[in-house]
């Protein structure tokens, strides 16, 4: 179009848009002048007022048909049409505010629901990582074949990711770290801190430099340098206000070390870390695998040519020293996957949980907006006879689709924003990122996008539908009861099996979820859990001074606290069940001569005598550790089952002698065997085990967790204690908590998902619940005067009951067996969160079938019970 | 709802802009000429005439302008604008064009 043609139509436009009533007014008029000078022409031919009145209406072929033709020629008519619709929109959900609160809140159920789910995976899966080109980090990690199902990283040697550092070309940097709570003194204060002890090239990968100070040199990072530290911005802040006199100030780590530089704000790689120290090791050996790699892909570098790089060096260093690296391969992952680890499954888990519940969501929507439709036949025949062209009507209800989403998307969100929260509360603590989870403009977009997607599926079918009216059915009938056509009962049914398949899917998910949770419950953890006080204290300072202290720190603690009243047995152990603190090999009868990559692998635990009575551990064969067993009596160690079956089957392993080389390669006496603990976590089976006491093995000893039976309420005791403690060494820093809670960090993951998931199954049952009622309660009012006939002719009202539960139950197992088989089809992808659970559990389907039924009948009786109550006489006086 | 069918398309509009072009007039005027000029030949009902009169105005070739009638009562006149003028040259000569192609065709000789 060319410029000069928009001066005359630009003008017009507006007209039409702004003066909108005044340009309907104008067309009113000019086609009624037209009609007027018609009739009297007719008239002047010779026929009667009335006939030539009615000749120029034909002529004109009606006169809003006419009109609502002129206005479609206008080009702004679909704002026009927007705005009116929307007002008129307004209007019709204002009327029936009822629909509109149970429409809004089932849509706002589902779309917060979906928000806040989306807010959490979008803050630990999506967003990239608050450092400098997020993408190009990646964690190298070993991944040993021994367990091949469910392979999980395993941590690195010094000697192995300094030759990957020295072979390889596609990296920028690469570094190697170790983080730990440590004892850290600062001032008079003694508290536990996160410390990482880097390698000279960490800091580069991330590209950070400090705010103050300086970072590392190089000389610093050499065996003998005087120890340096570096801070975090929040460290700096919390514990010196953020004044710049903070350097060259003194915190105790392993020894007194200068601060010399503040990293920036938000920088805590990994875990927050507090404390960044120099890692320097001399000469550590190969087959010590207890670090973790970093490192930076240089700029055109893809993650596939690392990978590959870095394959072919392991392989070399396979054939190099197969002692320790056989079998060995490593994995290159972009930072931020290596960082999500195993939430990443169960958060797609919640995803696509959530989206179920908005597919029911949306069906449920769909059947209200369905029966709302066949009310308003009548209004849209009307609308149809006055001119609204089909797609005008449609517009119309999608209008009012679209304004129901939108304000049940900004109630979702406020649902949202509450929900997210209480999202990351539920979450297990260790979930990276999780507290980041906020409504920012991705989610909000999300929301609105969702909202949008959500109107279309819930409006577009009854839209349609609505304008497939019979114009002259509609209007040729006169009461004020409207038909439901044929097609639409139908639709309703589809929408009500939908309902009940989608709802079958997750309760069937939620029932595996259950049941694999109870199983993981019940499973039998090998010790007493319950009434045990945790105490995990370290007594800071240099190694060889540490330990000695903590042999009187510990020692004294534990004769003290025997004597506590309600105290029924104390031990203190280096790794409470369910953690591991170390893992190695165990050679029998005699040490071999040389590292051996095949010896079986074992569990190592430090622990006191009293420690197996105070978590009950049962001694099953011998005897536990007592004080006699010190330092300079013949070694001894006791084993559990678990070692026994693999290395003694029928045997008595009492007497014999075992090495376990941790630090000593001393052999020591097997006097006694425990039961079985299992030690990683109670999904997990026990693995062999070798426990050595804390009186001739000294290595690790400045931190022991000091566990306590209680006859009662152990928490009531952590008071007590950490007085005691205070009294004695005030400067170790200790935590407390209990066996139970342990046990429940243990098994957060499974508790987060199947509570979740159980949530949005009970959701979806509600819905569906609701769903089969609606259709119900709506086909037995269109159904009345039939149930009044049949009463009136003696029908009994059981049987009237039987006809409409029929009818529901007919529905419920249509869905029930689409449901099912969906499920058998689906549920195989949560094997990998299944404990002692087959996907395919037909105990769950069945109590699952059996759920739905007894659902469906119930909300088949409320509208059962309306039909029998029927009044014949006005039954057949309407008919 | 009849539609001029049998009229080809982008004819009325260049029928009306020539109607137009000889003198202001409103759309009953305009239902009578096309009544009186083209016989019974070209049908084109009162409730085709008002939208395309309308289509006409919002694309800037005609304007209207409310003038007393001869009856004594308001009445919306539409005239030509210079677009409106250029429009119609372009779609006279469309139409020329288009006329003699076709009568050549129809005039060839059978073989």
């Amino acid at each position: 179009m060319r410029p000069e043609h928009w001066l005359f139509t630009i003008p017009l436009r507006l007209r039409s848009l702004f003066r909108w009533a005044q340009a309907d007014q104008e067309l009113d008029e000019e086609l009624r002048d037209h009609l007027e000078r018609k009739t009297q022409e007719y008239v002047a031919q010779g026929m009667t007022e009335e006939e030539a009145h009615r000749r120029a209406r034909l002529d004109l072929d009606g006169i809003e048909q006419t009109k609502e033709r002129c206005r479609d020629v206008r080009r702004v008519n679909w704002i026009q049409d927007l705005i009116q619709d929307l007002h008129y929109g307004v209007r019709t959900l204002r009327k029936s505010p009822g629909f509109t609160a149970v429409a809004i809140l089932i849509l706002a159920l589902g779309i917060g629901a979906n928000t806040a789910v989306f807010s959490v995976v979008n803050a630990v899966l999506l967003k990239p990582l608050a450092y400098r080109d997020p993408d190009r980090i990646v964690a190298l990690s070993n991944f040993s074949p021994t367990e091949t199902a469910t392979a999980l990283p395993e941590p690195v040697s010094i000697p192995d990711v300094q030759d990957w550092h020295d072979q390889s070309s596609s990296f920028e940097a690469m570094a190697y770290y170790s983080s730990r709570e440590s004892a850290v003194v600062s001032g008079s204060t003694a508290e536990y801190a996160r410390v990482t002890r880097v390698s000279p090239e960490f800091l580069r990968i991330f590209a950070v430099g400090p705010v103050l100070g300086r970072l590392f040199t190089a000389e610093e990072m050499k065996p003998g340098a005087p120890g340096v530290v570096l801070t975090s911005y929040a460290y700096w802040q919390s514990h010196f206000g953020g004044d710049a006199s903070a350097l060259g100030q003194t915190i105790r780590v392993s020894g007194p070390q200068p601060i010399v530089g503040v990293l920036p704000p938000g920088f805590g790689f990994p875990n927050k870390t507090d404390l960044w120290i120099p890692l320097i090791s001399d000469s550590p050996p190969r087959g010590w695998h207890s670090f973790l790699a970093i490192a930076r892909l240089k700029t055109d570098v893809s993650l596939e040519r690392a990978q590959t790089e870095i394959t072919l060096i392991a392989q070399h260093l396979e054939r190099q020293y197969p002692q320790t690296n056989k079998g060995r391969t490593v994995a290159v992952r972009r930072l931020r996957d290596d960082m999500v680890g195993d939430v990443r499954p169960t958060l797609y888990l919640l995803l696509g949980a959530v989206s179920v519940v908005l597919l029911i969501a949306c069906a449920n929507t769909a059947t209200l907006l369905l029966a709302k439709a066949t009310a308003r036949t009548r209004e849209v025949a009307v609308r149809a006879a006055l001119g609204a062209s089909r797609h005008r009507v449609v517009r119309q209800l999608i209008t009012e689709s679209l304004l129901l989403a939108f304000v049940a998307g900004a109630s979702g969100l406020l649902l949202a924003y509450g929900g997210s929260k209480v999202l990351v509360a539920l979450a297990p603590a260790d979930v990276p990122r999780l507290a980041d989870s906020v409504v920012d403009r991705w989610v909000l977009a999300f929301a609105f996008v969702i909202s949008m997607i959500t109107s279309l599926l819930f409006g577009l079918a009854p839209a349609f539908y609505a304008a497939r009216v019979d114009l002259i059915d509609a209007l040729k009938l006169a009461g004020t009861r409207a038909v439901m056509g044929g097609g639409m009962i139908r639709m309703r049914g589809v929408l009500v099996v939908a309902e009940i398949a989608l709802a079958v899917v997750l309760v069937s998910g939620a029932g595996l979820l259950i049941k694999s949770f109870v199983a993981l419950h019940n499973v039998a953890l090998g010790f007493r859990p319950e009434n045990v006080l945790v105490m995990r204290a370290t007594v800071p300072g240099p190694l060889e001074e540490s330990i000695l202290r903590a042999r009187q720190f510990f020692g004294g603690m534990l004769s003290e606290i025997a004597k506590l009243p309600g105290v029924l047995a104390t031990g203190a152990t280096m790794a409470p069940p369910g953690n591991v603190e170390s893992t190695g090999f165990y050679f029998l009868d005699h040490m071999a001569a040389q590292p051996d990559p095949n010896a079986p692998a074992v569990i190592l635990n430090i622990v006191t005598p009293g420690t197996f009575a105070a978590l009950g551990i049962p001694v099953k064969n011998g005897r536990g550790f007592d004080d006699s067993d010190t330092f300079n009596r013949p070694f001894v160690a006791v084993v559990n089952e678990a070692l026994v079956r693999q290395s003694f089957p029928n045997q008595n392993p009492v007497g014999r002698t075992i090495f376990c080389p941790f630090d000593s390669d001393k052999g020591m006496t097997i006097i006694g065997v425990v039961g079985d603990v299992r030690q990683r976590g109670p999904a997990r089976e026990p693995m062999p085990e070798c426990y050595m006491t804390y009186g001739q093995h000294a290595f690790n000893g400045a931190t022991l967790s000091v566990v306590v039976r209680t006859a009662g309420d152990p928490n009531t005791l952590a008071d007590t204690v950490q007085r005691l403690a205070r009294e004695r060494s005030p400067d170790v820093p200790m935590k407390f908590t209990t066996m139970e809670a342990l046990l429940s960090d243990n098994v957060a993951v499974p508790r987060f998902r199947t509570l979740l998931v159980g949530v949005f199954a009970g959701l979806a049952l509600c819905l569906a619940m609701a769903g089969v009622y609606g259709v119900m309660a709506y086909t037995v009012g269109q159904r009345s005067n039939e149930f009044g006939l049949r009463i009136a002719l003696g029908a009994s009202t059981g049987s009237v009951v039987r006809l409409v539960l029929g009818h529901g139950l007919a529905l419920a197992c249509i869905g029930l067996a689409l449901g099912l088989a969906a499920s058998i089809a689906g549920t195989r992808l949560l094997k990998s969160m299944l404990f002692e659970v087959q996907p395919n559990d037909p105990a769950t389907f069945v109590a699952v079938g059996i759920l739905l039924t007894l659902v469906a009948l119930l909300s088949c009786y409320i509208p059962a019970r309306r039909a029998t109550r029927v009044d014949p006489m006005v039954a057949l006086r309407y008919e | 709802m009849s539609k001029p069918s049998d009229l080809v398309q982008g004819t009325l509009d260049m029928l009306l802009l020539k109607f137009l072009a000889l003198e202001p007039m409103n759309g009953f005027a305009v239902s009578q000429r096309l009544k009186q000029v083209s016989g019974d030949v070209l049908q084109v009902s009162d409730g085709s005439l008002y939208p395309a009169l309308h289509k006409l105005e919002q694309e800037g070739w005609i304007t209207a302008e409310w003038k007393t009638s001869e009856y004594g009562r308001r009445a919306k006149y539409y005239s030509l604008t210079r677009l409106g003028r250029r429009q119609l040259e372009k779609e006279a000569d469309n139409w020329g064009r288009l006329s003699s192609a076709i009568s050549r065709v129809i005039k060839l000789k059978e073989a």
